[in-house]
């Protein structure tokens, strides 16, 4: 197509070049012939040719335009084509998208839900784990608790030993003290029989005793009775003596009596004339109290005699010494008369005198305060009169002011009178004179109104003044006042603030404060307190110390299974008792071995030269049997067998049956029925056995 | 002695003070039980009969404290003594006798003896030891193993000798208060009290 286009193209140009050569030609050679002419139509033919260019031009461009337009369209399609290729194919990949994304989800939810599973799965697991451990933690505490009963059963074992041992060791103690004391119990009974046979003895004496003990006490009973009627005697046989001799003093007594009463007579005369010289002696000292009363009262009237003597003389000088015609009491009495009026007269005078004194004074003083006032009333009428002089001056001023305004009215009025001729104006101006006259002399009237309404006010003014003053003074005073109330009660505030301070102070120095900046405290570094605190601190210390090892002590024991060695259990020392005691215990065993070593030895010797003196080997098979078997016996099992019947030590035997026994029937009726001797029976059964061994 | 029979010089008041501190301090330990009964002899001081302790250790340390408390009374650098009782399983203090010490600085060594008496203030020292011995019978028991401890307040700017140590006043939390009586020389006044824990049976 492009190419179709290009050949189009060229081809037009192709003609057009030619067109415009063709011209040119013909325009070249046929130009001086033609003037104008020829140029109008190579214009003419320009312009055409301009034109068919032009169209060529545009044919061209359109032609361009629509192979662009078909490019256009070619690569629209081309893009449309593309753009649904692209479209399928992503509307594929959305599709394989989508359906991953729903493959995706579904595995999304499966692991979802995988994962649920494994969670609950993983929650049992941690719960089951949980359960686990706490039942493996019960189990470590049971195992805990079962070691420790284990340990503590092993304890048990081994302090159940010891107590086995123990009461083993006891238990022995018990048997050789048991028949320690059986021996004991044998010799009691013994002494008991003793002392039984001596209490019947003493009961006896002791009955003996009783009886006589009650003879005793009859015949006590008898001789009481005795000795009480003896007593009685006596007193009878005393009270015979003191009558005796009372009756012996009678006569005596009757003259004595005698006598008594004369003497009574006798003492009652005395009585009376006693009585007679008290009265006498009474008389007597009321006389002479009397006497010395009269004795006393003529001294002081002695002494009074002497002053009245010593003070007539002093009046007696009296008269000579103030120089007056005396010489009897009435010359003095009527100088003291004529004296006594003098002063009378005198007194008299005085008091008018006085009284003419008060009433001048009263007159003074009431005149005072006239004159007083009359000074205020001559300052008022000397202010009034002032005032006056300046209301005259001023009235006097005033006077001269209005005769010169007269001065000048009369002259204005006469210059208007002299100008108004033809007074057309004259009644007006009349009029207005009038008018201004009236003004005038009400100008003045208020003038002097306020001239007199500014001298009271200036009065009121001055007494305005005083009496501030006045108020002032007092209102200072007032202030003054409160002021010393309100500091008053300042002052009390803060004296009990001061004495709260002053209580606390008190009680914080009680307590022991003091001040930082003025004092310290110090003390010695070694003092019994620090001493004491680091004693108390290595005490603590040591018993830590000591508990643990302990504590490691038990520990190592209880490990050890129990085994309580003497070495670890005694720490405490052992007390001196239990030392001599185990010595003792020692020393019996040891003692006790001894004694059974030499028994065994005496026993065996015993026995083997038993044998061989009497011939007869003799055993204790069974309680109370004894079995013989001879030196000379032809077989080992040939023996007799005795038992011992009755009661023990008595030493009855009886032979019991045996095969060898029978073999001896002979020997035993001889010897034992009839005879009934077991020694002779004896030594006949070895005489027998010995005659057969040696015959043999 | 410079305590002449005209007067008292305050040498002479520095060593009365410190020998009343001496036995009165020997009496609050024997009074409360500090140290047993036994460790304690009896001897006459003050017309009165006063325990002294015997024990060595206790001996050497009141004579250290106490000589170097009368340098300071002397020098007037004193303020308070104070005997600290404390209960040594719980380190509480129990009680605190506190002795206020007032010198009247005029008194220096060139001024002249002052005007008193010795036997007026020998009365004086014998009353207030009656009544530190009379205070048994309101003070609480002290049941624990207690220890003392004496503690000075001196002027902030006394310069500390070597063995001395700076140490907290070591009050007692709630504690109850009682003055007791006093005594002058003079030249030196001692004001004494006493504070203990208050009880909670009480």
């Amino acid at each position: 197509m492009d190419d179709m286009e290009d050949t189009t193209i060229f081809s037009t140009l192709k003609s057009f070049k030619s067109l415009i050569s063709g011209p040119d030609h013909s325009l070249l050679e046929t130009e001086p012939a033609y003037g104008r002419s020829d140029l109008q139509k190579l214009y003419t033919k320009r312009v055409e040719l301009e034109e068919a260019a032009e169209r060529v031009r545009s044919h061209t461009s359109l032609l361009q335009l629509t192979q662009e337009k078909q490019q256009m369209e070619l690569s629209h399609k081309r893009a449309r084509i593309e753009l649904e290729k692209e479209a399928h194919s992503s509307s594929r990949d959305l599709q394989r998208e989508i359906d991953r994304n729903r493959e995706l989800l579904l595995k999304i939810r499966r692991l979802e839900e995988k994962e649920e599973k494994a969670n609950q799965a993983l929650n049992e697991q941690m719960e089951n784990n949980k359960a686990l451990k706490r039942n493996l933690e019960e189990l470590h505490k049971k195992a805990n608790e079962k070691d420790r009963k284990l340990t503590e059963a092993d304890q048990m074992i081994s302090e159940l030993k010891d107590e086995t041992r123990r009461l083993n060791q006891k238990i022995q103690i018990q048997e050789s003290k048991f028949s320690t004391q059986n021996l004991e119990i044998q010799a009691l009974q013994e002494q008991l029989d003793v002392q039984r046979k001596k209490y019947k003895d003493v009961s006896q004496r002791y009955q003996n005793l009783q009886s006589s003990h009650s003879i005793s006490t009859e015949s006590e009973l008898k001789m009481k009775e005795l000795e009480r009627r003896l007593a009685l005697q006596e007193q009878d046989s005393v009270i015979v003596r003191n009558m005796k001799s009372e009756m012996v003093r009678l006569p005596e007594l009757e003259r004595e009596i005698k006598r008594l009463r004369e003497e009574n007579a006798f003492l009652r005369e005395t009585k009376e004339n006693n009585s007679l010289l008290k009265e006498e002696t009474e008389g007597l000292r009321k006389k002479l109290e009397r006497v010395e009363r009269v004795m006393e009262e003529k001294l002081k009237a002695e002494l009074e005699k002497e002053k009245l003597e010593q003070e007539l003389q002093a009046w007696e000088n009296i008269g000579q010494a103030a120089g007056l015609n005396i010489r009897k009491p009435e010359d003095l009495s009527r100088e003291v008369i004529q004296i006594q009026q003098r002063e009378l007269n005198l007194k008299q005078q005085n008091y008018t005198l006085n009284s003419s004194i008060r009433s001048v004074e009263k007159a003074r003083a009431e005149l005072l305060p006239e004159i007083a006032q009359m000074r205020a009333k001559a300052q008022e009428e000397q202010k009034k009169r002032e005032n006056q002089d300046s209301l005259v001056r001023r009235m006097q001023k005033r006077v001269l002011l209005l005769t010169k305004e007269r001065d000048g009215m009369r002259a204005i009025l006469e210059s208007y009178d002299s100008e108004l001729a033809t007074s057309e104006y004259s009644p007006q101006l009349m009029f207005r004179v009038k008018e201004a006259e009236d003004m005038l002399q009400k100008v003045q009237a208020h003038n002097t109104e306020m001239e007199t309404q500014l001298s009271k006010a200036q009065e009121e003014a001055g007494t305005f003044k005083l009496k501030v003053q006045m108020v002032s003074h007092i209102h200072h005073h007032g202030n003054f006042l409160l002021k010393i109330e309100e500091l008053e009660a300042e002052r009390q505030r803060l004296e009990e603030q001061n004495n709260i301070l002053e209580m606390r102070l008190e009680r914080h120095n009680l307590q022991g404060d003091y001040d930082p900046v003025k004092t310290k405290v110090i003390h010695l570094q070694m003092n019994p307190t620090s001493i004491a605190k680091q004693q108390h601190a290595d005490e603590v210390e040591q018993l830590r110390l000591e508990c643990q090892l302990l504590r490691d002590r038990i520990r190592k024991i209880e490990a050890g299974g129990g085994v309580t060695t003497d070495d670890t259990t005694l720490i405490i020392p052992p007390s001196q008792e239990i030392l001599d005691l185990r010595k003792q215990m020692e020393s019996a065993e040891l003692k006790n071995q001894r004694l059974k070593e030499v028994f065994q030895k005496k026993i065996q010797e015993f026995r083997t030269a038993c044998y061989v003196l009497t011939g007869y080997q003799i055993d204790i098979t069974v309680e109370n049997q004894y079995r013989l078997t001879s030196v000379y016996a032809e077989h080992m099992e040939d023996s007799l067998l005795f038992k011992s019947t009755g009661p023990v030590g008595s030493g009855s035997m009886q032979l019991l049956e045996t095969d060898f026994s029978r073999t001896l029937t002979g020997l035993v009726d001889l010897h034992l029925f009839h005879q009934k001797s077991i020694p002779v029976f004896l030594s006949a059964v070895t005489i027998e056995l010995f005659s057969r061994q040696t015959v043999t | 002695m410079s305590k002449t029979l005209k007067g008292i010089t305050l040498k002479g008041s520095a060593e009365l003070v410190a020998e009343f501190f001496s036995f009165g301090i020997n009496s609050i330990l024997y009074q409360r039980g500090i140290y047993p009964a036994e460790t304690f002899t009896r001897v006459t001081q003050y017309d009165m009969s006063l325990h002294l302790t015997t024990d060595a250790k206790l001996k050497s340390y009141l004579t250290n404290v106490i000589s170097q408390l009368k340098e300071w009374l002397f020098d007037c650098t004193v303020q308070k003594l104070v005997v600290v009782i404390t209960c040594l399983e719980t380190n509480e203090v129990l009680e605190r006798w506190q002795f206020d010490i007032e010198c009247e600085k005029t008194a220096k060594e060139s001024s002249a003896p002052r005007e008193k008496s010795i036997k007026a203030i020998q009365e004086e020292i014998r009353s207030v030891i009656r009544q530190i011995t009379a205070t048994v019978t309101f003070l609480p028991l002290l049941e624990t193993a207690c220890a003392f401890d004496l503690l000075i307040y001196t002027d902030k700017d006394l310069e500390v000798p070597e063995q001395w140590e700076e140490s907290g006043p070591q009050l007692i939390d709630q504690s109850e208060e009682v003055r007791l009586r006093s005594f002058t020389t003079s030249i030196h006044k001692v004001n004494s009290m006493v504070a203990y824990k208050r009880t909670n049976s009480m």
